[in-house]
């Protein structure tokens, strides 16, 4: 279901855990759209890591039900209402232990091959 | 596959139109911008959305755009509030006047009966005839006879003019009208032995005895004499008028009734048609009879038939050109707000066409795109008319407040359950019309096409609303075209010179009870005396008495004659009706009537003195020739000894000759001429039927200063006099002239509201066109073109749309006028004055709506629109 253009040989849940840890890392300082998010996932990645629209909003929609992200509609003069989500407490805690899970894999990764930095 | 919520939907095609828009920033062209987002369109339109109630979500999304666009849906509820206002204010009088159904039983059978003559002038009916009509005629189920009147009501706190009138027992058999308490009038009571009895209205019965039972047999004094009043009538007993208070039985005014057939004591008949006979065939009928009459009485029924009229057009046939101009009218002030709003909406439609293809390529279909935007444009336009009920109610009261003496029933006119349910239709109505071409246009939109952002449908587009803006144009010329003939008929109807000057005129009208003042010198003494303490009264100029009065029409006619006059060979040759009037010396100059030649009436002119009499300048003219001095000649406008050829004249000789004075109207007076005597003398017919003298007192003063001083004198004379009528002559002048002020003040309303609608539909059509070639602008710009060029190429298009408009509204115009003829006076509805007028209006509305966005057009920068490509 998800179009994840990433480095490629990652597994699937692999995929899918960094896709969510992407998002909530994103929206964790401030409420963002996702207009707004899949750029700034692109610029940060320097272009190699885009969402397909179809795979963005139905994920969005999963980690609302879930309970980890809360989105609200938002009117600004002038501009079409957007969908601004932020981090619930439960999103916080799920962050937290994906950072960690994250880095021991990447640490892990690091030292097998060598490489310093993923 | 899930089903996603629906806000996923608007999610992603707002997120494809973000892209889009930062695609075409960086100056990506529009086809590669689309082929870039192709993948995920398609990708996105494989999720497919959880079905909702559309109806909700429809309405949901179309509050949510309306709310995003303030100034768009404030000038769009703007515009229908004030078009479903207008139809709405004027269908309520319509509604009250025309189509409430009345509060009597088969309407349709009820017809009034006048007699007339064969050339159609009316008249009320001779006792005579009358008791005969009954007699012979078969045809009616109840045939009433009653006459308008007003009566004193004494023995209350202070004197009351009541109106009341006499009626026959079938006039309420006619109307099937039963009292709500006591009884009708039995057919006895239509003989000379009926007792004084009084039938009285809902209303009188509840202002005067609290709506107690008791009613029923108490005692009224009425014109000083006692009436048991017997029944108590419903508030749907609104006949002779709505105001009538008191009805008193036939029997008990038949012997005051004129013994010569010849006479025509106001008596008029109100009858029910049996059901089953038409109205033709009763009027054929009656005139069956009144053949006979003529046979039988040639002298005074020669030439004489019977008018019958259904009622309900008797009560409507005076309104009803001008409520139908009137909804014409709004009708098209509506149509012309719905092209402009349909302009607005196709010019939306077309900025939202990639949203459509988007949202149509997301699985919606072109049903459900479709539905989206008609149920906006009904939106706007329920809460336009939302707003239309209260400007609507606003009007109304507005209009019932002015009170408009010509409107029948209208006490009845106001915005009620009828009303409200003719404005939901109506912006229902309006609704699917300005948002139905828009809609299907936009719902029809090729997705390919859109995309490419297909130039063709753009020229389309651009035609439609080029001819919704002609169609607003014709429309408002033929608006104006109607407002500009009622302003010049108006205009040419006070420009009249009315023969006497109203301004700064108090009038004042005395009932003297008879049986307070039977004998005629002291009911004569009473009136003199009233006009010097009245002169006396300080800022008072010239105070006089009539016993007509000036543009209120009616009065004492008579057939007069000159000394000499050859026999007439029939009865009907070359009579000259005349209206006579008894009136104080002073009369003319509190009036400022011009006295042509020899004098008015002096204190000299007594009951004792040789009889005089003023006459007017055409009477002069037509009796004596215009070069003949009629001073000193003799006329008679009254016999002794009754009609025909043993009738006595009692000849006046002329002292004066006075000017015209509009005594039935302003326009359309009938050829009687006018003729006074002084009050002294008073004329044999006013000694049988005293009329209620009206003083008239011309001051320095503003006349409502007056009102109370002149008041005081009439009660320190005797204060059981009631005194009524009390107002400036300029009221009476203003009565004489309010239908057509109010046609014109209606018809100018609309018209101005067509002209700001039309020149809007101009100025939004040519920005719209203006904003769509900016590029092309700048080209020719760059090309070389100056910007007097550009200004000619913008405004000239405006202009051949209003041009256009313009002829096609003409030609409309000169055929829709025809129907304003009857509501016109002294301007021809083809008036080449009034078209040429509003054509050159609208022109010059025209140019400056084309000329604002023109001259935006020349501020383009030609750098800066080739860039952005």
């Amino acid at each position: 279901m998800q179009h994840m253009t990433a480095a490629p040989g990652l597994d699937r849940e692999l995929k899918k855990g960094s896709a969510e840890l992407l998002i909530l890392s994103l929206v964790e300082d401030q409420p963002r759209h996702g207009y707004d998010l899949s750029k700034l996932i692109e610029t940060r990645s320097g272009g190699r890591l885009t969402f397909r629209v179809a795979s963005l909003y139905p994920l969005l929609y999963r980690l609302e039900k879930r309970g980890w992200i809360q989105g609200r509609w938002i009117e600004k003069a002038g501009q079409r209402r957007r969908r601004y989500y932020r981090l619930t407490t439960a999103g916080a805690k799920v962050l937290e232990a994906q950072r960690h899970t994250w880095r021991e894999f990447v640490d892990a990764i690091s030292r097998i091959t060598g490489v310093e930095h993923a | 596959m899930p089903e996603w919520p629906r806000r996923i939907n608007e999610e992603m095609r707002q997120h494809l139109d973000d892209e889009y828009a930062a695609l075409r920033a960086r100056g990506v062209s529009h086809d590669d911008a689309m082929r870039t987002l192709a993948g995920d369109v398609e990708a996105a339109a494989s999720l497919r959305p959880r079905p909702v109630d559309s109806l909700t979500a429809d309405v949901r999304y179309a509050l949510r755009g309306l709310g995003q666009r303030p100034g768009f849906t404030a000038v769009v509820m703007l515009t229908l509030a004030l078009g479903i206002g207008a139809t709405t204010a004027v269908f309520t009088v319509v509604d009250a006047v025309m189509l409430r159904p009345y509060s009597y039983a088969d309407m349709d059978r009820i017809v009034a009966l006048a007699e007339t003559t064969r050339a159609g002038q009316t008249m009320s009916i001779a006792w005579q005839n009358f008791q005969d009509w009954r007699a012979q005629s078969g045809v009616f189920d109840a045939l009433g006879l009653y006459r308008p009147m007003v009566v004193n009501l004494t023995g209350g706190a202070q004197p009351e003019r009541l109106v009341a009138s006499l009626a026959s027992a079938d006039v309420f058999r006619a109307l099937g009208i039963p009292p709500i308490a006591g009884r009708a009038f039995s057919r006895d009571e239509d003989g000379v032995a009926a007792a004084r009895v009084a039938l009285v209205s809902e209303r009188f019965w509840r202002s005067h005895f609290n709506a107690s039972a008791d009613a029923v047999g108490a005692s009224l004094t009425l014109n000083g004499e006692p009436h048991t009043i017997v029944g108590v009538l419903p508030e749907g007993m609104r006949f002779p008028s709505r105001l009538t208070d008191v009805w008193l039985p036939l029997g008990l005014f038949v012997p005051t009734f004129p013994a010569d057939r010849g006479a025509h004591p106001g008596l008029f008949a109100i009858a029910k048609v049996k059901a089953g006979i038409s109205i033709e065939h009763a009027t054929a009928e009656m005139d069956t009879i009144a053949r006979r009459l003529e046979q039988q009485y040639p002298l005074s029924n020669s030439e004489h038939t019977v008018a019958v009229v259904p009622y309900y057009e008797q009560i409507v046939q005076n309104i009803r050109p001008a409520l139908l101009m009137l909804m014409g009218a709004v009708a098209f002030v509506l149509l012309i707000g719905c092209a402009n709003l349909a302009n607005l909406m196709l010019a939306k439609a077309e900025g939202r066409q990639r949203e459509l293809a988007i949202r149509e390529a997301l699985g919606a279909t072109r049903w459900r795109l479709f539905q989206q935007l008609l149920t906006e444009s009904v939106l706007m336009a329920l809460g336009g008319g939302l707003l239309g009920v209260l400007v609507a109610w606003w009007g109304v009261k507005a209009f019932v407040a002015s009170g408009p003496s010509t409107v029948p029933r209208l006490d009845l006119v106001a915005v009620d359950l009828r009303v409200l349910t003719f404005a939901l239709l109506v912006s229902l109505g309006t609704g699917i019309a300005f948002g139905l071409a828009p809609a299907l246009r936009a719902s029809a939109v090729e997705l390919a096409a859109a995309m490419r952002d297909a130039a063709g449908s753009r020229a389309t587009a651009e035609r439609l609303r080029s001819l919704l803006v002609v169609g607003e144009v014709a429309l408002a010329i033929v608006l104006l075209t109607g407002a500009g003939l009622a302003l010049r008929s108006f205009a040419a109807l006070t420009a009249i010179d009315l023969g006497f000057d109203p301004s700064r005129v108090v009038t004042l009208r005395v009932a003297l009870p008879n049986a307070r003042y039977p004998e005629l010198p002291r009911w004569i003494a009473f009136h003199r005396e009233l006009a010097a303490r009245a002169a006396a009264i300080p800022g008072v100029e010239a105070a006089g008495l009539n016993s007509a009065v000036p543009l209120e029409s009616g009065g004492a006619e008579s057939e007069v004659r000159y000394e000499g006059q050859p026999l007439p060979k029939s009865v009907h040759e070359d009579a000259t009706m005349c209206l006579f009037q008894a009136v104080t010396p002073e009369y003319f100059r509190a009036m400022h009537i011009a006295l042509v030649r020899g004098r008015g009436f002096g204190a000299h002119d007594t009951a004792d003195a040789p009889r005089v009499v003023v006459i007017e300048q055409s009477l002069a003219d037509k009796f004596f020739g215009a070069a003949a001095n009629p001073l000193g000649k003799r006329i008679a406008f009254e016999y002794s000894g009754g009609h025909g050829p043993m009738a006595q004249p009692i000849w006046r000789e002329i002292v004066g000759v006075v000017g015209h004075v509009h005594h039935y109207g302003i326009a359309d007076e009938p050829d009687n001429m006018q003729v006074y005597a002084p009050l002294e003398q008073l004329p044999i017919y006013f000694r049988e039927r005293r009329p209620n003298m009206t003083l008239f007192a011309r001051t320095a003063l503003p006349p409502e200063s007056l009102v109370e001083s002149v008041r005081g004198v009439v009660s320190a004379l005797d204060a059981d006099v009631p005194v009524f009528s009390v107002q400036p002559m300029a009221a009476y002048v203003g009565q004489a002239t309010e239908q057509p002020r109010l046609n014109m003040t209606l018809l100018m309303l609309f018209a101005a509201l067509a002209l700001a609608l039309a020149s809007l539909g101009i100025y939004g059509v040519l920005s719209y066109i203006v904003g769509r070639r900016t590029h092309e602008i700048g080209i020719r710009l760059a090309l070389g073109a100056t910007r007097a060029d550009v200004l000619r190429l913008v405004v000239g298009q405006g202009m051949t749309l209003a041009v256009g408009g313009i002829a096609i509204g003409i030609a409309a115009a000169w055929g829709l006028t025809q129907l304003l003829r009857g509501l016109l006076f002294g301007v021809s509805p083809h008036d080449p004055a009034t078209f040429a007028a509003i054509a050159a209006l609208l022109a010059s509305v025209a140019f400056v709506a084309s000329y604002l966005p023109a001259r935006r057009a020349t501020h383009v920068d030609p750098v800066c629109t080739l860039r952005a490509e």
